[in-house]
Protein backbone atom coordinates (compact mmCIF):
# COMPACT_ATOMS: atom_id res chain seq x y z
CA UNK A 1 0.00 0.00 0.00
CA UNK A 2 2.92 2.15 0.70
CA UNK A 3 5.02 1.46 -2.34
CA UNK A 4 1.62 2.18 -4.01
CA UNK A 5 1.60 5.14 -2.56
CA UNK A 6 5.00 6.36 -3.41
CA UNK A 7 4.49 7.16 -7.34
CA UNK A 8 2.22 9.78 -6.53
CA UNK A 9 4.33 11.52 -4.27
CA UNK A 10 6.49 12.51 -7.28
CA UNK A 11 3.82 14.73 -8.33
CA UNK A 12 1.84 16.38 -4.94
CA UNK A 13 -1.37 17.55 -5.99
CA UNK A 14 -3.94 19.58 -4.47
CA UNK A 15 -7.32 17.28 -2.52
CA UNK A 16 -9.00 17.28 -5.84
CA UNK A 17 -6.74 16.49 -8.57
CA UNK A 18 -5.18 13.76 -6.15
CA UNK A 19 -8.79 12.54 -5.29
CA UNK A 20 -9.82 12.54 -9.23
CA UNK A 21 -6.41 10.46 -9.78
CA UNK A 22 -6.73 8.27 -7.06
CA UNK A 23 -10.33 7.45 -8.01
CA UNK A 24 -8.87 6.35 -11.47
CA UNK A 25 -6.25 4.03 -10.16
CA UNK A 26 -8.46 2.36 -8.06
CA UNK A 27 -11.09 1.84 -11.01
CA UNK A 28 -8.44 1.19 -13.33
CA UNK A 29 -7.43 -1.52 -10.90
CA UNK A 30 -10.66 -3.14 -10.64
CA UNK A 31 -10.68 -3.36 -14.15
CA UNK A 32 -7.46 -4.98 -14.78
CA UNK A 33 -8.35 -7.43 -11.83
CA UNK A 34 -11.74 -8.32 -13.72
CA UNK A 35 -9.81 -8.12 -17.33
CA UNK A 36 -6.86 -10.38 -16.39
CA UNK A 37 -8.64 -12.75 -14.13
CA UNK A 38 -11.41 -13.62 -17.01
CA UNK A 39 -8.99 -13.76 -19.78
CA UNK A 40 -5.71 -15.23 -17.78
CA UNK A 41 -6.31 -18.77 -19.86
CA UNK A 42 -5.74 -16.90 -22.98
CA UNK A 43 -2.08 -16.27 -22.68
CA UNK A 44 0.32 -18.97 -23.46
CA UNK A 45 3.30 -19.75 -21.01
CA UNK A 46 4.74 -16.58 -20.04
CA UNK A 47 2.99 -14.18 -22.20
CA UNK A 48 1.41 -12.75 -19.51
CA UNK A 49 4.03 -10.31 -18.26
CA UNK A 50 4.31 -8.83 -21.28
CA UNK A 51 0.66 -8.00 -22.03
CA UNK A 52 0.36 -6.40 -18.67
CA UNK A 53 2.82 -3.97 -19.04
CA UNK A 54 1.61 -3.29 -22.69
CA UNK A 55 -1.67 -3.26 -21.15
CA UNK A 56 -0.21 -0.51 -18.90
CA UNK A 57 1.90 1.39 -20.88
CA UNK A 58 -1.54 2.16 -23.25
CA UNK A 59 -3.55 3.23 -20.78
CA UNK A 60 -0.71 5.43 -19.82
CA UNK A 61 -0.11 6.38 -22.89
CA UNK A 62 -3.48 6.87 -23.32
CA UNK A 63 -4.27 8.98 -20.22
CA UNK A 64 -1.54 11.33 -20.50
CA UNK A 65 -3.03 11.90 -24.52
CA UNK A 66 -6.31 12.59 -22.87
CA UNK A 67 -5.58 14.69 -19.38
CA UNK A 68 -1.89 15.30 -19.19
CA UNK A 69 -1.83 12.79 -15.85
CA UNK A 70 1.84 11.83 -16.09
CA UNK A 71 2.06 7.93 -15.94
CA UNK A 72 3.60 7.43 -12.39
CA UNK A 73 0.25 6.04 -11.97
CA UNK A 74 1.15 2.98 -13.36
CA UNK A 75 3.20 1.93 -10.63
CA UNK A 76 0.66 2.00 -7.99
CA UNK A 77 -1.40 -0.11 -10.40
CA UNK A 78 1.57 -2.48 -10.58
CA UNK A 79 2.13 -2.60 -6.97
CA UNK A 80 -1.69 -2.97 -5.71
CA UNK A 81 -2.13 -6.06 -8.59
CA UNK A 82 -1.80 -9.08 -6.49
CA UNK A 83 1.88 -10.66 -5.61
CA UNK A 84 0.81 -14.47 -6.98
CA UNK A 85 -0.67 -12.05 -10.93
CA UNK A 86 3.18 -11.79 -12.07
CA UNK A 87 4.67 -14.88 -10.69
CA UNK A 88 6.05 -17.23 -12.64
CA UNK A 89 5.84 -20.35 -10.80
CA UNK A 90 2.04 -19.80 -10.27
CA UNK A 91 -0.43 -21.57 -12.09
CA UNK A 92 -3.45 -20.31 -12.34
CA UNK A 93 -6.16 -22.87 -10.94
CA UNK A 94 -9.34 -23.89 -12.44
CA UNK A 95 -12.16 -22.02 -10.56
CA UNK A 96 -16.35 -22.56 -11.23
CA UNK A 97 -17.54 -19.03 -12.19
CA UNK A 98 -20.25 -19.46 -9.52
CA UNK A 99 -17.54 -21.03 -6.62
CA UNK A 100 -18.05 -18.85 -3.64
CA UNK A 101 -13.55 -18.45 -4.37
CA UNK A 102 -14.92 -15.60 -6.85
CA UNK A 103 -16.37 -12.93 -4.56
CA UNK A 104 -13.91 -13.65 -2.11
CA UNK A 105 -11.04 -12.72 -4.22
CA UNK A 106 -13.03 -9.77 -5.57
CA UNK A 107 -13.85 -8.93 -2.37
CA UNK A 108 -10.39 -8.57 -1.04
CA UNK A 109 -9.46 -6.60 -4.30
CA UNK A 110 -12.23 -3.93 -3.77
CA UNK A 111 -10.74 -3.81 -0.59
CA UNK A 112 -7.52 -2.80 -1.47
CA UNK A 113 -8.42 -0.10 -3.92
CA UNK A 114 -11.02 1.55 -0.96
CA UNK A 115 -8.35 1.25 1.35
CA UNK A 116 -5.58 2.66 -1.17
CA UNK A 117 -7.89 5.71 -1.97
CA UNK A 118 -8.41 6.20 1.50
CA UNK A 119 -4.67 6.09 2.29
CA UNK A 120 -3.73 8.63 0.10
CA UNK A 121 -6.52 10.73 0.78
CA UNK A 122 -5.83 11.01 3.92
CA UNK A 123 -1.56 11.65 3.26
CA UNK A 124 -2.87 14.46 0.96
CA UNK A 125 -5.54 16.02 3.80
CA UNK A 126 -2.07 15.94 6.12
CA UNK A 127 -0.25 17.38 3.81
CA UNK A 128 -2.75 20.37 2.90
CA UNK A 129 -2.91 21.01 6.43
CA UNK A 130 0.67 20.86 7.54
CA UNK A 131 1.58 23.04 4.58
CA UNK A 132 -0.66 25.43 3.94
CA UNK A 133 -2.65 26.21 7.00
CA UNK A 134 0.08 25.38 9.46
CA UNK A 135 3.44 26.13 7.39
CA UNK A 136 5.39 23.50 8.68
CA UNK A 137 8.46 23.48 6.07
CA UNK A 138 9.19 19.75 6.33
CA UNK A 139 5.85 19.15 3.81
CA UNK A 140 7.38 20.90 1.63
CA UNK A 141 9.68 17.51 0.95
CA UNK A 142 9.60 13.89 1.25
CA UNK A 143 10.52 13.52 4.81
CA UNK A 144 7.07 14.70 5.29
CA UNK A 145 5.02 12.82 3.89
CA UNK A 146 7.61 9.63 5.25
CA UNK A 147 7.08 11.07 8.70
CA UNK A 148 3.33 10.60 8.59
CA UNK A 149 3.63 7.27 6.59
CA UNK A 150 5.75 6.16 9.74
CA UNK A 151 3.27 7.23 12.08
CA UNK A 152 0.31 5.20 10.22
CA UNK A 153 2.22 2.23 9.82
CA UNK A 154 2.88 2.25 13.85
CA UNK A 155 -0.44 3.31 14.62
CA UNK A 156 -1.66 0.04 11.87
CA UNK A 157 0.93 -2.21 13.32
CA UNK A 158 -0.16 -1.62 16.95
CA UNK A 159 -4.33 -1.30 16.66
CA UNK A 160 -5.79 -2.45 19.88
CA UNK A 161 -7.85 -5.06 18.40
CA UNK A 162 -5.49 -6.77 15.52
CA UNK A 163 -4.31 -10.27 15.40
CA UNK A 164 -1.97 -11.04 17.87
CA UNK B 1 13.78 17.04 -8.88
CA UNK B 2 14.76 16.00 -5.40
CA UNK B 3 11.18 13.86 -4.51
CA UNK B 4 11.81 11.61 -7.53
CA UNK B 5 15.49 10.76 -6.10
CA UNK B 6 13.79 10.25 -2.83
CA UNK B 7 10.74 8.62 -3.84
CA UNK B 8 12.16 6.26 -6.51
CA UNK B 9 15.67 5.82 -4.25
CA UNK B 10 13.13 3.99 -1.38
CA UNK B 11 10.86 2.23 -3.89
CA UNK B 12 14.05 0.39 -5.68
CA UNK B 13 15.92 -0.21 -2.60
CA UNK B 14 12.67 -1.92 -1.50
CA UNK B 15 11.95 -4.12 -4.68
CA UNK B 16 14.55 -2.95 -7.04
CA UNK B 17 16.83 -6.00 -7.03
CA UNK B 18 16.68 -9.53 -5.10
CA UNK B 19 17.60 -8.68 -1.68
CA UNK B 20 20.56 -8.97 -0.45
CA UNK B 21 21.50 -10.55 2.81
CA UNK B 22 21.33 -7.79 4.77
CA UNK B 23 24.36 -9.59 6.95
CA UNK B 24 26.36 -8.60 4.26
CA UNK B 25 26.70 -4.71 3.42
CA UNK B 26 29.24 -4.79 1.60
CA UNK B 27 28.17 -6.85 -1.03
CA UNK B 28 24.78 -5.28 -0.71
CA UNK B 29 26.64 -1.76 -1.52
CA UNK B 30 28.40 -2.86 -4.54
CA UNK B 31 24.50 -4.35 -5.74
CA UNK B 32 23.08 -0.53 -5.00
CA UNK B 33 26.22 0.68 -7.26
CA UNK B 34 25.68 -1.21 -10.08
CA UNK B 35 22.06 -0.97 -10.09
CA UNK B 36 22.60 2.55 -10.30
CA UNK B 37 24.90 3.08 -13.32
CA UNK B 38 22.43 0.74 -14.75
CA UNK B 39 19.68 2.87 -14.08
CA UNK B 40 21.91 5.82 -15.28
CA UNK B 41 22.53 3.98 -18.67
CA UNK B 42 19.03 2.77 -19.36
CA UNK B 43 17.84 5.94 -18.80
CA UNK B 44 20.70 8.06 -20.79
CA UNK B 45 20.68 5.47 -23.67
CA UNK B 46 16.29 6.18 -23.89
CA UNK B 47 16.80 9.94 -23.91
CA UNK B 48 19.40 9.42 -26.47
CA UNK B 49 16.98 7.50 -28.77
CA UNK B 50 14.26 10.04 -28.11
CA UNK B 51 16.53 12.83 -29.19
CA UNK B 52 17.52 11.45 -32.11
CA UNK B 53 13.63 10.12 -33.52
CA UNK B 54 12.54 13.76 -32.39
CA UNK B 55 15.78 15.70 -34.28
CA UNK B 56 14.77 12.96 -37.44
CA UNK B 57 11.66 14.78 -39.33
CA UNK B 58 10.13 10.96 -40.42
CA UNK B 59 9.69 10.10 -37.10
CA UNK B 60 9.14 13.59 -35.18
CA UNK B 61 5.33 13.11 -34.82
CA UNK B 62 4.94 9.59 -33.74
CA UNK B 63 7.89 10.13 -31.15
CA UNK B 64 6.50 12.67 -29.76
CA UNK B 65 3.12 11.30 -29.56
CA UNK B 66 3.32 8.06 -28.65
CA UNK B 67 6.54 8.92 -26.30
CA UNK B 68 5.68 6.89 -23.14
CA UNK B 69 4.37 3.91 -25.08
CA UNK B 70 8.09 4.05 -27.09
CA UNK B 71 10.04 4.74 -23.94
CA UNK B 72 8.22 2.20 -21.60
CA UNK B 73 8.34 -0.57 -24.21
CA UNK B 74 12.28 0.15 -25.08
CA UNK B 75 12.78 0.04 -21.28
CA UNK B 76 11.24 -2.70 -20.49
CA UNK B 77 13.69 -4.94 -23.37
CA UNK B 78 16.55 -2.63 -21.85
CA UNK B 79 15.50 -4.54 -18.63
CA UNK B 80 14.79 -7.91 -20.00
CA UNK B 81 18.22 -8.05 -21.43
CA UNK B 82 19.71 -6.80 -17.99
CA UNK B 83 17.51 -8.84 -16.51
CA UNK B 84 16.28 -6.65 -13.82
CA UNK B 85 12.99 -6.58 -12.18
CA UNK B 86 9.60 -5.06 -12.95
CA UNK B 87 10.54 -2.08 -10.66
CA UNK B 88 13.41 -1.07 -12.42
CA UNK B 89 11.71 -1.22 -15.82
CA UNK B 90 8.63 1.11 -14.70
CA UNK B 91 11.31 3.47 -12.72
CA UNK B 92 13.39 4.09 -15.50
CA UNK B 93 10.70 4.27 -18.28
CA UNK B 94 8.97 6.89 -15.48
CA UNK B 95 12.33 8.53 -15.01
CA UNK B 96 13.08 9.28 -18.65
CA UNK B 97 9.55 10.52 -19.53
CA UNK B 98 9.86 13.00 -16.36
CA UNK B 99 13.27 14.15 -17.93
CA UNK B 100 11.89 14.55 -21.65
CA UNK B 101 9.09 16.39 -20.29
CA UNK B 102 11.11 18.87 -18.49
CA UNK B 103 14.93 18.97 -20.25
CA UNK B 104 14.21 18.99 -24.03
CA UNK B 105 18.00 19.70 -24.50
CA UNK B 106 20.07 15.78 -24.32
CA UNK B 107 22.95 17.50 -22.28
CA UNK B 108 20.63 18.89 -19.85
CA UNK B 109 18.40 15.65 -19.91
CA UNK B 110 21.53 13.77 -19.21
CA UNK B 111 23.05 15.73 -16.47
CA UNK B 112 19.27 15.41 -14.77
CA UNK B 113 19.33 11.86 -15.59
CA UNK B 114 23.36 11.47 -13.83
CA UNK B 115 22.08 13.56 -10.72
CA UNK B 116 18.83 11.36 -10.24
CA UNK B 117 20.99 8.05 -10.76
CA UNK B 118 23.75 9.78 -8.08
CA UNK B 119 21.00 10.84 -5.68
CA UNK B 120 19.64 7.42 -5.33
CA UNK B 121 22.63 5.64 -5.12
CA UNK B 122 23.32 7.97 -2.47
CA UNK B 123 20.15 7.25 -0.70
CA UNK B 124 19.91 3.57 -1.24
CA UNK B 125 23.75 3.38 0.14
CA UNK B 126 22.30 5.31 3.46
CA UNK B 127 19.40 3.33 3.98
CA UNK B 128 21.57 -0.33 3.31
CA UNK B 129 24.00 1.18 6.15
CA UNK B 130 21.39 2.42 8.05
CA UNK B 131 19.18 -0.90 8.01
CA UNK B 132 22.69 -2.89 8.46
CA UNK B 133 23.18 -0.38 11.74
CA UNK B 134 19.81 -1.92 13.10
CA UNK B 135 20.48 -5.04 13.63
CA UNK B 136 22.73 -4.52 16.67
CA UNK B 137 20.18 -2.03 17.75
CA UNK B 138 17.34 -2.82 20.20
CA UNK B 139 14.69 -1.46 17.91
CA UNK B 140 11.32 -2.01 20.19
CA UNK B 141 9.11 -5.21 18.28
CA UNK B 142 6.44 -2.25 18.17
CA UNK B 143 7.99 -0.43 15.64
CA UNK B 144 10.10 -2.90 13.68
CA UNK B 145 8.98 -2.95 9.89
CA UNK B 146 7.49 -0.63 8.06
CA UNK B 147 7.32 2.17 10.73
CA UNK B 148 11.19 2.49 11.40
CA UNK B 149 12.00 1.78 7.58
CA UNK B 150 10.13 5.08 6.75
CA UNK B 151 11.84 6.70 9.74
CA UNK B 152 15.07 5.74 8.12
CA UNK B 153 13.42 7.42 4.71
CA UNK B 154 12.36 10.45 6.15
CA UNK B 155 15.56 11.51 7.98
CA UNK B 156 17.67 10.20 5.78
CA UNK B 157 15.56 12.49 3.27
CA UNK B 158 15.98 15.57 5.61
CA UNK B 159 19.77 14.66 5.62
CA UNK B 160 20.24 15.27 1.93
CA UNK B 161 17.82 17.82 1.54
CA UNK B 162 20.12 20.15 4.56
CA UNK B 163 23.51 18.81 2.44
CA UNK B 164 22.08 19.73 -0.60
CA UNK B 165 21.16 23.09 0.08
CA UNK B 166 24.64 23.58 1.95
CA UNK B 167 26.35 22.90 -1.26
CA UNK B 168 24.09 24.62 -3.65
Amino acid sequence: MFLAYLPLAVFPFDFIRTGAAVSWIVLFLWGTVAFFWFTRRFFPGRSLKPAFFLWLLVWAQAVWTLTKLPPVWILSVFFLMPVSFLDDTVKARRIRLFSKEVPRYFFERALAGIGFAGFVMTMTLVREIAEKRLGIQVFDQPAGFLLVAAALAFLWKNQPYGKR
Amino acid sequence: MYFLIITFGLMLAMRGSRPARLEKPGEGGVRVLRGAADFFLTVSLTLALWTVLVACEATQTTAREYAILGFGIFNYLLSRYQKKTEVFFLAAATVSFVISVKQADLLNGLSLAWAVSAGMALFQTCFLGLRYKLLFSRVPPSIKGWPVLCLLAAFISLTLWSLGRLVF
